[in-house]
């Protein structure tokens, strides 16, 4: 019944088909100028999607295209993608085994970071480990330089998520208080354990 | 700032590990994101979390129609799809449906050619757009901050006119941000304000249901102690305003009931955050106050059922027993081990008595796993029912042949 309803059109056609990674990893290699062939960047500054989960880079995209997210490397080909697109590339990079950045990080602010994450919350949404989960990303090993313009891009209100939970969580932050974070988040393991 | 303090150190106050406390004195930590607020401290470990919106709208294939219940002589059929996160449906006066959106931030023109749907974009990129509202000629649309009007938007459909401002004088705070709009029957744009948390003493600015002109002029709050209303419409006799609220979550599997409410006149108290469901006060926010204080509910619609869209039935080709019934769309819940909602529920109100509550449509939840929610009715002009699914990315259409 519901198909002899259903109407079908060009725009709409491959809507909801869940993303296939071999389809993602043809789609990649714009990505992976930057990102690294398998989504571990290495340049300074340049997140790594590698196991990024899958609504979150999703979501990145459909922010990108609709110019609710706004960044010069990124807005431009994300104009390109179809939704299909994005769902391949979101399953591809889900499916990457992440590596840390390596990162150098000082023990002492890694410390501090770590109290401020629990305190400040961070692991409700990223989860304890901080891996991310649904629409949250993953944080842990993620690249020092990228954390700390994001959180302070937050705190400037200059940056938006899906629900405006970071814009609030940034807010109380004291500008060490994000240095220390990003060493602590930069410093874990890329791997959940 | 002095708010988040108040908040932050309720929290602490209610059991948030005690060696926190010396380090916080020392400095402001955040408040936990909204849906962890009030959340006890034995729960802290809870896997309960609002249910994540997928990025792209099911495919037909998996929009399970076929298990959707309805009484004898209904009949559902899958109307749309390929929305991403369709929400409120509002009629153009040309036969167009538009429909918003909220994460995905788009409003959509769907266009009914005989027996297929087009669906066109025709805005993207806003701040979470739930409202949308039709009016000669016009389309208003609210986001969190500002409500807009697209003028002869039907005639544009493929060039849309730019959103020109009705109203922007509104707090930008994004948990319960997102609005229901409609018209009232004195022809004022009537939308919520909810409360930017789970439970805590609201800014005055929130927590409401408020109404302004089309124009722009002549803003007032006209319902207060409101956590957030998402779905609202006028008696078609009474002209009263029939309301759905969301109560807070954290106090447990069957407490406190969602309401459904009526407000009679302006200016009346539902409550929150002080009293919940009209009788069980807030066993923080509640102390020194009385639930005698404040309206009281017309019909606890249950723990957690999230209910959104509120429509009165006006139309003739249900039977002649539906005519004034309400239509009460449940996206469901998140805070609740055992799922509950997900249905269109539907309420007939009996004069001197309580209102009658029964299960319209149901079947989204299979199981403990839901592959769909129903969040919004709209009426079609020969009587039939569409419900929006903001999961699935779907239309929903229910007819009836006796």
């Amino acid at each position: 019944m519901a198909l002899a309803v259903a109407v079908l059109l060009a725009a709409t056609a491959q809507v909801g088909r869940a993303g296939d990674v071999e389809a993602g990893r043809q789609k990649s290699a714009l990505c992976a100028a930057c990102h690294g062939p398998d989504g571990n960047a290495t340049a300074p500054g340049v997140p790594s999607i590698a196991g990024q989960p899958n609504f979150f880079t999703h979501w990145q995209l459909i922010k990108y295209r609709d110019g609710r997210r706004k960044d010069a490397q990124m807005s431009a080909p994300a104009q390109n993608l179809s939704d299909t697109d994005m769902a391949d590339l979101a399953a591809f990079y889900e499916a990457q085994r992440p590596r840390p950045r390596g990162s150098k990080t000082e023990p002492a602010r890694v410390a501090e970071g770590r109290r401020l994450a629990a305190l400040h919350h961070c692991t409700s949404c990223h989860r304890p480990d901080l891996s991310g989960q649904q629409q949250v990303p993953r944080l842990a090993g993620q690249d020092l330089d990228y954390l700390l313009k994001l959180l302070r891009s937050f705190k400037a209100k200059t940056a938006t998520d899906l629900d405006g939970l970071m814009t609030m969580s940034a807010q109380p932050l004291h500008d060490e208080d994000i240095v220390n974070l990003v060493h602590f988040l930069a410093s874990l393991g890329a791997e959940t354990p | 700032m002095r708010r988040t303090l108040v908040i932050a150190l309720t929290v602490l106050l209610l059991g948030v590990v005690a060696s926190w406390l010396i380090p916080v004195q020392a400095q402001q930590p955040a408040a936990p994101p909204p849906w962890k607020q009030g959340q006890p401290a034995e729960l802290a470990s809870s896997p309960l979390a609002p249910v994540p919106q997928p990025p792209s709208p099911k495919a037909p294939g998996e929009i399970l129609v076929d298990k959707i219940k309805v009484p004898t002589g209904f009949k559902v059929e899958l109307w749309a799809h390929g929305i991403n996160n369709a929400r409120v449906m509002t009629w153009g006066s040309k036969g167009t449906l538009f429909v918003s959106s909220r994460v995905a931030g788009n409003v959509y023109a769907v266009v009914d050619k005989g027996g297929t749907r087009e669906v066109k974009t025709i805005a993207k990129g806003l701040n979470l757009p739930n409202g949308v509202a039709f009016r000669d000629g016009v389309l208003y649309v609210a986001e969190i901050h500002r409500i807009t009007k697209m003028v002869g938007i039907e005639d544009k459909l493929d060039a849309p006119p730019a959103m020109e401002v009705v109203y922007d004088t509104l707090p930008k705070d994004v948990p319960h941000g997102w609005k229901y709009l409609a018209f009232g029957p004195d022809g004022k744009l009537y939308f919520n304000i909810g409360a930017p948390c789970n439970i805590c003493i609201p800014p005055d600015t929130h927590a409401n249901i408020s109404r302004v002109n089309p124009d722009g002029t002549g803003f007032e709050y006209f319902a207060h102690g409101v956590r957030n209303s998402v779905g609202f419409d006028w008696h078609p006799v009474t002209k009263e305003l029939y309301f759905a609220t969301h109560a807070r979550d954290w106090l447990g599997e069957d407490l406190p009931s969602d309401r459904l409410d009526v407000a009679a006149k302006k200016g009346l108290h539902f409550g929150f955050p002080f009293c919940h469901q009209g009788d069980t006060p807030d066993p923080e926010f509640g102390k020194g106050r009385s639930c005698g204080e404040f309206a009281t509910p017309l019909l606890k619609t249950g723990p957690h059922v999230a209910g959104n869209g509120v429509e009165f039935y006006t139309g003739s080709m249900f039977p002649a027993a539906y005519k004034n019934r309400i239509f009460l769309a449940q996206r469901g819940s998140w805070n609740r081990s055992q799922k509950i909602g997900f249905r269109v529920m539907m309420v007939t109100l009996n004069p001197g008595g309580a209102p009658t509550y029964e299960p319209f449509a149901e079947g989204w939840l299979q199981g403990g796993d839901i592959w769909g929610r129903p969040v919004y009715t709209r009426q079609m002009k020969d009587g039939s029912l569409l419900i929006s699914d903001d999961y699935a990315g779907a239309i929903f259409r229910v007819t009836y042949q006796p």
